[in-house]
């Protein structure tokens, strides 16, 4: 059984004639114990698409199932059992302890005993918050806090973990700390979603969907969609000239044979179609050499992105002509 | 994700929860994570606790309605022992204070206009020969000048030298009719009918100068008639036996519904209302949590007006004080209600603190606290029969003042629950439906 199926799931904020459409229509099948990434920019409908399955944001169209149950449906409180969140926002108290943050959870979902106790010591041991247990919330660096919020979200034991930009704000030791913890849940059977602007990370899912504009542009293991990428990834060798770096950048964003560039150190890296390495390279010429690369997540990212507002372009020119 | 660790996983099942666990268990970890942040911030105590005995206090001294001591002017023009004396009894009244004394009445206008006095009297020339001879279509007249800026506090004073005045002028009649009394019966000897007096003209004699002729032969011996109304509950007109209650009125409001709705708006903008509607708890117990405490601390806060208003103001508990509480309870349910509707309407905490500030001022004004409803314009009266805080200061100074039994607030008590069960149910409705 799947443990998150969406189907034609979609939202819109605002009425007519001003809709927005945050999410199009999405249809999404997460086997259990999958690590399932959504990649995006902001504004890309990310946070939209994980509060539908939390069963906080009712969908405009189309329908999700965690774990089989409908979150907004007659069983919504057993699928609040199932799911755990880990929200974008602050979403702890600031005023209180972690210990009382964790047993006020606790108390919500009507945890008691032993058992309580066992799972409260185990998650306090794996974020290594037991030592600050009466420190105050908000005086944690953001890594624990992070980590506090996952131990919250994961005391009921839930089927699903939903982790909304968990790493935003946090610092690379903690990011690590932070995913390592997800892997061990994932090998306990656990399904989690991760949303992330962080394209290394997205490297670290079993799966990823790269989201933009509140649809699925790609689906698919991260290493596949890498080697997927029909084009050439170059780096720029800088020639020693006098703002060498400056020109380049702008020869590189004017020409209409780059499908995607980004900075590089000292240096600039540009995505182009195949076949348009040498009409690129004379663009450049004076300037610097093109090196081969290896093609990177990020490099795939932009070059999607960019692919779809060309043809977004091309399409809206189109209509326009005829 | 191989086959093997959806094997290892344990297949789902809910936590044990007894029934009596789910129903209690989650509005009680509200109501104590509420009250553990309350105790916990040091700024929010101070507007619980200390700024209600501070503004009782303040309020209780500053809000008095009666009047005294304000500021006059006298110009005396008649200046002869009669208006001396006249005016220095009148002034020790303390009623009003003697700031400055004019030359003319155009020297006082401009002391009015200056703001240095609220009052000017003005005693003509002549006033005193006027004053004996008593006649009616030439009365003794003085000119009493008022600041119109403040009509409560100069109308008063104003209206208190004139009644002054007129009663001067009034015993003035009453010396003459009974010279005119002596000097008749000692021309008329031991004559008959004697015992024939009206009522009318008796009463003419003793109140109204005006309409008592002196040269009535029949009054024969002027009976004084006077009107003494007495004051039932309240009988020197204390102010602060209608402020206190009034006062502890608008606390509790102010305090728990602002406290409320700024407690509800707080967890939205801050995102933590997002992890606790992602568990099991349900919205009514979540709001239940979260009006605990402080109905708690509103019943605190009556506590401490009733000690207040008992030690400082001396205002007396005629009633039972545990009627007293359970109204208050009643009161708490339609303030909380009020609070977290507001919350329901707004994103961030500056919204509901002006929403907040909004309803409240309204509330107030059309309470009756500050001003008696009879005297509002009969189209505004209806209205407020749909104010808690109408009913509610009515009940408490029924049961604090004239120490009223539970069957006599009945009507009132009912008109409260009635305001508090339909704010409660709203706001539970709008917060069900805003909450996702």
């Amino acid at each position: 059984m799947s443990s998150i199926l969406a189907t034609t799931l979609g939202r819109d904020f605002g009425k007519a004639p001003s809709v927005n459409r945050a999410v199009g229509e999405i249809s999404l099948e997460i086997p259990r114990g999958e690590l399932f990434g959504l990649i995006g920019p902001d504004g890309a409908g990310k946070t939209t698409l994980l509060r539908m399955m939390a069963g906080l944001l009712p969908p405009t169209r189309g329908s999700v199932r965690v774990e089989g149950i409908d979150p907004f449906g007659k069983e919504a409180d057993h699928a609040r059992d199932v799911i755990g969140l880990v929200p974008q926002e602050h979403s702890l108290y600031g005023d209180l302890s972690v210990g009382e943050n964790l047993d006020f959870f606790a108390d919500l979902y009507g945890l008691t005993g032993d058992d309580l106790r066992t799972r409260r010591d185990r998650l306090l041991s794996i974020t290594r918050l037991g030592p600050f247990q009466a420190r105050r919330a908000s005086q944690l660096s953001g890594g624990m806090y992070k980590k506090l919020a996952v131990a919250c979200a994961l005391l009921h034991q839930p089927e699903v973990l939903l982790l909304d930009e968990p790493t935003n704000g946090v610092d690379p030791p903690s990011r690590r700390e932070l995913w390592e913890l997800l892997y061990e849940f994932v090998e306990g059977g656990m399904t989690v979603v991760v949303t992330t602007p962080y394209m290394d990370e997205a490297t670290r899912c079993h799966r990823v969907a790269l989201m933009d504009r509140g649809e699925f542009i790609a689906l698919a293991p991260p290493q596949q969609l890498i080697d997927s990428l029909d084009a050439a990834v170059l780096e720029v060798a800088l020639a020693s000239v006098p703002e060498a770096r400056e020109k380049a950048t702008a020869v590189v964003e004017a020409s209409p044979l780059v499908v995607a560039s980004s900075p590089l150190g000292a240096s600039l890296r540009v995505v182009v179609e195949r076949g348009n390495e040498p009409a690129v390279a004379a663009e450049l010429a004076g300037l610097g050499t093109l090196v081969p690369a290896a093609a990177s997540f990020e490099d795939l990212f932009l070059t999607a992105i960019a692919r779809r507002e060309r043809d977004a372009k091309s399409s809206t020119a189109r209509k326009e002509a005829a | 994700m191989s086959n093997e660790t959806h094997e290892v996983m344990a297949p789902y099942e809910p936590p044990p929860r007894s029934l009596l666990q789910s129903w209690l268990a989650a509005p009680w970890a509200v109501a104590k994570k509420e009250l553990r942040q309350t105790l916990r911030d040091p700024r929010v105590m101070a507007v619980l606790v200390i700024a209600p005995a501070l503004q009782l206090l303040v309020l209780g001294h500053a809000a008095n309605l009666e009047v005294d001591r304000v500021p006059t002017v006298i110009v005396d023009l008649d200046d002869t022992t009669d208006s001396r004396r006249a005016l220095a009894e009148l002034i020790a009244d303390d009623t009003l204070r003697e700031v400055a004394r004019a030359h003319s009445p155009d020297e006082a206008t401009a002391l009015l206009v200056q703001g240095r006095a609220s009052v000017a009297i003005v005693v003509p020339d002549g006033w005193s020969r006027d004053l004996h001879r008593a006649v009616p279509t030439h009365p003794a007249r003085v000119q009493v000048l008022v600041d119109g800026t403040d009509p409560n506090r100069s109308g008063i004073a104003g209206s208190a030298a004139l009644r002054f005045f007129s009663m001067l002028a009034a015993r003035s009649v009453q010396e003459r009719l009974a010279q005119m009394q002596g000097s008749m019966t000692a021309l008329a000897g031991q004559s008959a009918d004697l015992g024939t007096v009206t009522a009318s003209a008796m009463a003419a004699a003793a109140g109204a100068p005006s309409s008592a002729s002196p040269s009535v032969p029949s009054a024969m011996r002027p009976t004084q008639l006077s009107l003494a109304p007495r004051v039932l509950y309240n009988p020197r007109l204390r102010t602060a036996y209608n402020m206190v209650p009034g006062i502890a009125t608008m606390l509790l409001l102010i305090v728990t519904t602002i406290v409320t709705s700024m407690g509800l708006a707080r967890e939205r903008e801050s995102g933590t209302l997002e992890q606790v509607l992602v568990t099991p708890v349900r919205p009514w117990a979540l709001i239940l949590g979260k009006m605990l405490p402080f109905a708690g601390i509103g019943l605190f806060d009556l506590l401490l007006a009733l000690v207040v208003g008992t030690y400082v103001f001396d205002v007396p508990i005629r009633g039972s004080i545990p009627l007293l509480f359970g109204v208050t309870f009643v009161y708490l349910l339609t303030t909380l209600g009020l609070g977290l509707l507001i919350s329901t309407v707004s994103q961030t905490q500056q919204q509901a603190f002006l929403a907040g500030l909004f309803v409240m001022m309204p509330g107030i004004l059309l309470s009756g606290i500050m001003t008696p409803i009879e005297s509002m314009p009969s189209w505004l009266q209806p209205v407020t029969y749909l104010n808690p805080l109408r009913w509610f200061s009515q009940i408490v100074r029924a049961v604090m003042i004239r120490g009223a039994t539970l069957d006599e607030i009945l009507g009132p008590l009912g008109a409260l629950a009635v305001c508090g069960f339909v704010l409660a149910t709203v706001a539970i409705l709008r917060f069900r439906k805003t909450a996702g």
